[in-house]
């Protein structure tokens, strides 16, 4: 074989072109702010003695808490998903997708609304403080995570099996212990890790418990102490927490696959449970829905009708949707480059899609972080300036990116599967050109996805806080850092209307997806 | 309408070898069917002479035009051939008009909004226009790919196993429809299908092909009385084989004779025995093993020195029953081994 083939042939199989140069370019944008995390970290330490000693309580609050929270969240994911799917009780349908609805809030919005809730003047009489509050507040923000992998497990799981199983005598309480949850153990310990991901990245609620986790002891090692080494390497201890994490996570959603044994699909056999039973299982249910959603929204929205400081909130607002939309479309690119990479499986593709979901587990702080390590470098190398406003703005964005590509992936994907080669082929054979194929035919179908993938990048940034408190220009509020802001100075009454309107935009891609699943079952349009 | 000839085609896929040495004509406005099982070739061929793909070696001719050759391949979009896809394709954003006036996208508004629902009445599914794709059933969806193919009026066109996924019934029904829809366009037409009967009814001309090769290329009859080689014969119906010695012209298998006056004495022979060649009376050469209905035959397995054959026959033989056995020559080959 010649050298001139060699070369022809190496080009082919890398696709060395505008696609795999942008996803090649994602995955930069990726994964540096967590390789300046990790590379950064290993220098040594001068004159820091608080360090080591932050880093351990840090670690400890935070495995504590993944502990308790993590448990909560896998027994009432898990057992929702089990009622849903394989039992029939009242109410059964319309609570199989409202219980997802308590993914809407982020945890700290959850936070601030509980202590109002139960304290001076609040509706309940037992405080959510603490350990145990953060623990129950992650337990009803975080369990839709793990029942909504549970519950794809469930339904995906063969009726054959269950058929099966109850032929030879199992009753409901045997099918349940000993054919699917070990058939859907996998895919609930993948739904597990991602809760225990969310809760050591988790910065807001924890600050307001008064915790000491890994992410509060970033900012406390850097803000009280003023150390931005000591900040760094607790912020490299928890990515690699995050990234063994991601890890457990895959390797969980890789052996998921063993449920399916036959491809034969039918509704499954669901239990009748009795009235008495059934009716627990509705309240058990509604109260997840309740805790995790209705009454934490409910009392927001009353308290921002007691005291609605919009002029407070004017500002921050109109940042938040400016920035949130700017950080959107960035990531968007960024995703629709990898998503595009992937989807031919070349080595570029696997590796940005790779890089992308490390950035995805890396919690907020960690990237906002690496990303300030690198601007400071670029200073010291001369390259910019001080970190200005439209600096700052920069590399909020470039956090984002990073934080969220992994995030928009999946849904443009989503789009893509749709694109069928056969019909990029039958529009080339009725003389279609490249641009034609692209806007008749590629992007009308791809349409709705990118859509959605827009809508959940905007809402996802709109809820981030610790990146943007780390980032953020002087003077820059947005919605999330303003309620945070209130909530710090025990001012819950003012913190309501912010957190209120994070709480609804972050219903608005929730409600979309469900009606999305439900749509694509009916196979309309 | 054009001929497609393709001439010395070779294909790889990394070290695969997906097309080897193929040489094949469509002539014009005539119905060419590829025959063979999956592997063997024939999507890889419609792909060449779609222009979705490169050749590696050898080229692919239209009408007068070289299409492809190695190093250069008319794309797809300027060749002006039509395909009909194995899932369809349609878009599934655009209704069934939208579809077929997909390629006629040269032409004015009216006239191209005519020419589509013109072609969709041919297809009789002119009620169908503002249909979506996911709301027609699975032979309306055929229709409309086939209309879609030929409303730009391509130099040929290429159907990739278009009734596979089609019930019996409505499969026949859609086969002769399809059929006639193109005899009236006088559409040179390729036709890819591993089944040997749509291959036999519609073709003009069938090439069977096996691993990349073409077994043989002749009209369907000369196919089937001729074969080129036994596993061309098989390509065509169950066929009993049996491995010999060529003696005095023929071979001596344990059901009969089988003539090879092409063979010389002595020579080793590998003997194929059409099923359907086989027609059974009381005797005693062969003992009757099993019997199924098949319509309106039974298929009888018969044995005799411990060699179990096939036969196709319209008499009615009972379990365990002795026969003698009567090889018809028009329906038994036999190949240098």
């Amino acid at each position: 074989m010649t050298t001139a083939s060699t070369i022809v042939q190496l080009k082919r199989a890398l696709r060395l072109d505008g696609v795999a140069l942008a996803a090649a370019l994602a995955l930069a944008i990726c994964v540096a702010p967590a390789l300046a995390v990790l590379g950064l970290s290993l220098r040594p330490i001068e004159g820091v003695d608080f360090g080591a000693a932050l880093l351990r309580d840090g670690a400890m609050g935070t495995a504590l808490l993944m502990l308790a929270g993590g448990a909560g969240a896998i027994i009432c994911g898990a057992g929702a998903a089990w009622l849903v799917s394989l039992c029939a009780f009242p109410g059964r349908g319309p609570l199989a997708w409202l219980l997802v609805l308590p993914l809407a809030a982020p945890s700290y919005i959850l936070a601030f609304s509980y202590t109002s809730l139960t304290w001076a003047g609040g509706l309940i009489p037992y405080r959510v403080e603490g350990f145990w509050g953060a623990a129950f507040i992650y337990t009803i923000g975080l369990y839709p995570y793990v029942y909504l992998a549970a519950r794809a497990a469930f339904v995906s799981q063969s009726s054959c099996a269950i058929e099966a199983a109850r032929m030879l005598g199992a009753k409901p309480a045997d099918v349940f212990w000993r054919v699917a949850l070990p058939l859907a153990r996998p895919a609930i310990a993948a739904g597990g890790a991602l809760a225990c991901m969310e809760i050591a990245a988790d910065y807001g609620a924890a600050q307001h418990f008064g915790l000491t986790t890994l992410s509060t002891a970033i900012f406390r090692a850097w803000y009280a102490h003023g150390s931005t080494d000591a900040a760094l390497q607790i912020a490299a201890v928890l990515l690699l927490a995050a990234i063994a994490f991601l890890l457990a996570e895959r390797w969980a959603r890789g052996n998921a696959s063993y449920a399916g044994g036959s491809t034969r699909w039918r509704p499954l056999p669901r239990y009748q449970l009795a009235p008495i039973a059934g009716w627990l299982a509705t309240t058990f249910c509604v109260a997840l829905i309740v805790l995790g959603a209705l009454l934490p929204l409910a009392w927001l929205g009353r308290l921002a009708l007691l005291h609605s400081n919009v002029e407070d909130i004017a500002a921050p607002f109109v940042n938040s949707i400016v920035l949130a939309g700017a950080g959107a479309l960035v990531t968007l690119a960024l995703a629709a480059a990898i998503a595009v990479a992937a989807r031919r499986a070349g080595a570029i593709g696997k590796a940005a899609l790779a890089g992308a979901s490390m950035g995805y587990a890396a919690p907020g702080a960690v990237i906002a972080m690496g990303a300030l390590a690198i601007f400071a470098m670029a200073r010291e190398a001369g390259w910019v300036g001080g970190l200005s406003t439209g600096l700052a703005l920069v590399a909020l964005l470039w956090t984002y990116a990073a934080r969220f590509a992994s995030a928009g992936v999946q849904p443009i994907d989503a789009g893509l599967a749709r694109l069928s080669k056969g019909l990029d082929a039958s529009a080339r054979t009725l003389g279609a050109g490249p641009w034609r194929r692209f806007l008749r035919v590629d992007l009308p179908i791809a349409a709705p996805s990118l859509a959605a993938a827009a809508l959940i990048l905007f809402v996802e940034i709109l809820k981030e806080l610790p990146a943007t408190l780390i980032l953020r220009p002087f003077n820059f509020d947005t919605l999330a850092v303003k309620a945070n802001a209130y909530a710090s100075d025990e001012r819950l009454l003012e913190a309501a209307l912010p957190s209120l309107l994070i709480f609804v935009a972050g219903l608005l891609p929730i409600l979309l997806l469900t009606r999305g699943i439900a749509a694509a079952r009916a196979g309309s349009r | 309408m054009s001929t497609v000839i393709l001439s010395n085609v070779r294909r790889l896929y990394g070290a695969t070898t997906a097309l080897d040495d193929v040489s094949l004509t469509a002539p014009e406005a005539r119905v060419l069917a590829l025959l063979g099982p999956s592997g063997s070739g024939k999507s890889t061929i419609m792909r060449l002479i779609a222009g979705l793909e490169p050749l590696d070696a050898g080229e692919v001719r239209i009408g007068d035009d070289l299409v492809s050759k190695p190093g250069h391949t008319t794309p797809a979009e300027t060749r002006r051939i039509g395909m009909v896809f194995q899932d369809y394709a349609l878009f599934p954003h655009l209704n069934a008009g939208a579809n077929v006036a997909f390629g006629l996208d040269k032409l004015g508004r009216a006239e191209r909004d005519a020419r589509a629902l013109a072609w969709l009445d041919r297809v009789g599914l002119k009620h169908r226009a503002h249909a979506f794709p996911h709301e027609l059933s699975g032979g309306e969806q055929q229709r409309v790919a086939l209309a879609r193919a030929l409303a730009p009026a391509p130099r040929a066109v290429l159907l990739d196993e278009p009734f596979s996924g089609l019930d019996p019934v409505l499969r026949a029904e859609l086969r002769d429809a399809t059929l006639a829809t193109l005899a009236e366009a006088r559409t040179t037409t390729l036709f890819v299908t591993h089944d040997a009967e749509d291959a036999l009814q519609v073709a003009d001309r069938l090439a069977i092909l096996k691993a990349g090769r073409v077994l043989q290329e002749a009209p369907p009859r000369e196919a089937y009385d001729n074969p080129a080689s036994l596993d061309a014969a098989a390509a065509l119906g169950p066929i009993n084989r049996f491995d010999g010695r060529v003696e005095n012209g023929a071979v001596a298998t344990p059901f009969g004779p089988v003539a090879a006056p092409h063979l010389t004495h002595g020579a080793e022979a590998s003997v194929g025995v059409r099923a359907e060649a086989i027609a059974l009376r009381r005797g005693a050469t062969a003992r009757v093993r099993d019997v199924r209905p098949h319509g309106a035959h039974d298929l009888v397995r018969i044995e005799a020195q411990g060699i179990v054959w096939r036969a196709l026959v319209p008499a009615r033989m009972t379990l365990g029953e002795t026969v003698d056995v009567e090889i018809a020559p028009t329906g038994a080959f036999a190949f240098a081994r």
